[in-house]
């Protein structure tokens, strides 16, 4: 894989990091 | 505001006419003014899309959103780095190895000069249009806070952002971008640690948010899939996607941005830093929407927001009704407030009946305000007769000029005017260059007389920089109209990505597929926006989607471009 197709995996993976982490967030603040 | 205050705000100001001046020295040529003679790091240029987005409305308008309703806005940003890594992908490099200023000469290379001016003639109708909302909007609200008149505030964003943008062109624009960007932070980060401590001491930020939790308004997540709902789970990944698609691939304000890195991947990552960084930059925005709920949970609020229909209604022969409406607002806060402590308590023993119980009465309670709220809101339409009044725009600079103390009201002030020019002078630089390299170079003098062009492009920045600001200044008086037109904008954003999607994507299309494909995207998104009620998320999808189908039918119809005369592939890049 190239250096920029590492990159664009990098992107998806924070980017799903990110929404997980803020559905968790919604979770533990909204009962 | 205080003299310290003041002094902030004019060094801002000053220094800011004074750096994008000192920039001009780098301008030499066409590609240096426009294009920065494709130089920039990705960084600057990443901070300088970032920048260009985060307008002055999003520090006011989505705060205030984040305080009435809560954070469900955000949803809107979710498929924006999925958008920037299919960007990476194709639009850049098409744009990058056809070395061009524009995104809208690429169609003539691809289609032919009609499609090209015409798109281009949308984008500058829509943007200059929308560069005299950027500033009208703030400068209404800010007016108010600051007490200057609407025309003079009108003014302090307008000309200087027109000056430095004049003189230093795209250059000026980007690193003016990354100091005003640096502020900007500073100032929304300053906010909000003070938002936090200005919460009671035996109140922790936790158990704050918890009652901001209970109201619905820390829901990033609606999964609901009714079209009519504007913000959801659905809209932000599937119709955003395509809404940022249009808007970093095909806005001559974006696309400029990128067409000023040295390479292919320093364009692409700069792309990429709003990847990673513009869910949690907006994900702050509208937290702090909801520190300013919870901290006028515990301080009392003033019922409406904008002192300025709070004075006349004061003053009408109904202001018996509102001094009324007025004490039976100060009660129900109260009870709020009292109910907030309790919920607080009962969370803090870890008393799981007590705060249900507790979550209920707050509930209640903050329903009650909400219902004293709204009587006054129509007392105040009845009297003023405005009847689009909304105080929502004036809740953050209130909380600024009342709470914050002395020297961070001129920071977070000089921040807001930063929002604003940083939006305004990417706006202005990218029409400059429409105008001068997509009709002027194209249609009435096609030599090479750089200096002559030159002149003519600062000439063409000046110029729409004194529209904006016209514009802007009757925009303040029109109000709903400029809405209006803003809306008529939003027509044709999806329908402009459809024609770039079939320039890329389709090698068979051609000119005349392409023409009646981006008329019909048109109409047919503006039969939905006013005959339907599908959420305007979903209106670029559709715009793009029938401008494609259209495009290829049209195309096949009317005798398909062969492929291989269609424009050559990006070769990779050494």
């Amino acid at each position: 894989m190239t250096a920029m197709g590492k990159t664009y995996v990098k992107v998806a993976v924070v980017w799903a990091v990110t929404l997980a982490g803020l559905y968790i967030f919604q979770a533990y603040f909204t009962r | 505001m205080s003299v310290i205050d003041w002094t902030i705000i004019a060094v801002y100001l000053i220094w800011v006419i004074w750096d994008g001046i000192r920039l001009s020295k780098n301008t030499s040529g066409l590609e240096g003014y426009f294009l920065a003679s494709r130089s920039l790091p990705w960084w600057a240029i990443g901070l300088s899309v970032m920048a260009t987005q985060l307008s002055a409305i999003t520090m006011i308008g989505t705060t205030g959103q984040g305080y009435a309703v809560g954070m469900s806005l955000l949803q809107q940003y979710y498929a924006l780095p999925i958008a920037m890594i299919i960007i990476a992908v194709t639009f850049v490099p098409f744009f990058h190895n056809a070395r061009i200023f524009t995104a809208y000469e690429y169609l003539e290379k691809r289609f032919d000069a009609k499609t090209r001016s015409f798109t281009a003639l949308l984008f500058l109708f829509s943007r200059g249009l929308a560069c005299g909302a950027v500033i009208s909007a703030p400068a209404v609200v800010l007016s108010v806070m600051i007490g200057l008149d609407v025309t003079t505030t009108c003014l302090l964003m307008g000309v200087p952002t027109a000056i430095y943008t004049m003189f230093g062109g795209v250059q000026a624009v980007a690193w003016t971008d990354v100091k005003q960007m640096y502020l900007i932070i500073g100032g929304l980060t300053a906010a909000c640690i003070a938002l936090m401590l200005g919460l009671p001491e035996t109140v922790s930020v936790g158990e704050a948010l918890r009652i901001a939790g209970t109201t619905g308004r820390l829901q990033v997540f609606d999964f609901s899939t009714d079209p009519s709902v504007r913000y959801t789970f659905w809209t932000g990944t599937i119709g955003a996607l395509f809404l940022f698609l249009s808007y970093f691939g095909t806005d001559q304000s974006q696309v400029q941005r990128y067409l000023t890195a040295k390479s292919i991947d320093q364009a692409r990552s700069s792309l990429f830093m709003s990847a990673y960084w513009k869910i949690p930059l907006q994900a702050l925005v509208m937290i702090i929407g909801v520190f300013m709920f919870l901290f006028y949970v515990f301080t009392p609020p003033p019922m409406l927001f904008n002192p300025v229909h709070d004075q006349r209604v004061r003053a009408s022969a109904r202001a018996g009704e509102y001094v009324a409406l007025e004490q039976k607002f100060g009660e129900a806060d109260a009870a709020r407030k009292a109910a907030a402590e309790q919920f607080a308590a009962a969370d803090r023993a870890g008393d799981r009946q007590a705060s249900d119980a507790g979550s209920a009465a707050f509930n209640a309670e903050e329903r009650r305000v909400q219902a004293v709220r709204a009587e006054a809101v129509t007392l105040v339409k009845e009297v003023s007769g405005d009847s689009t009044y909304n105080d929502i725009n004036y809740v953050f600079p209130t909380f600024i000029v009342t709470h914050l103390p002395v020297g961070l009201i001129g920071l977070l002030m000089a921040a807001i005017f930063a929002a604003a020019m940083s939006t305004i002078s990417g706006e202005l630089s990218a029409l400059s260059t429409s105008t001068v390299i997509d009709f002027y170079r194209r249609w009435i003098r096609d030599d090479d007389d750089e200096k002559h062009l030159l002149m003519v492009s600062k000439a063409a920045t000046l110029f729409w920089g004194v529209l904006a600001s016209v514009v802007a200044i009757w925009a303040a008086e029109l109000g709903s109209l400029i809405e209006v037109v803003n809306r008529f904008g939003s027509f044709f954003y999806g329908s402009i990505l459809g024609v770039f999607l079939l320039a890329i994507g389709w090698s068979r299309a051609n000119s005349t597929g392409a023409f009646v494909g981006l008329i019909t995207g048109m109409v047919v998104v503006g039969y939905v926006t006013i005959f339907t009620s599908i959420a305007f998320l979903w209106h670029n999808l559709i715009g793009a989607v029938v401008v494609f189908a259209v495009g290829m039918i049209v195309s096949e119809l009317t005798g398909p471009r062969k492929p291989q005369s269609a424009v050559r592939r990006p070769q990779r890049e050494v």
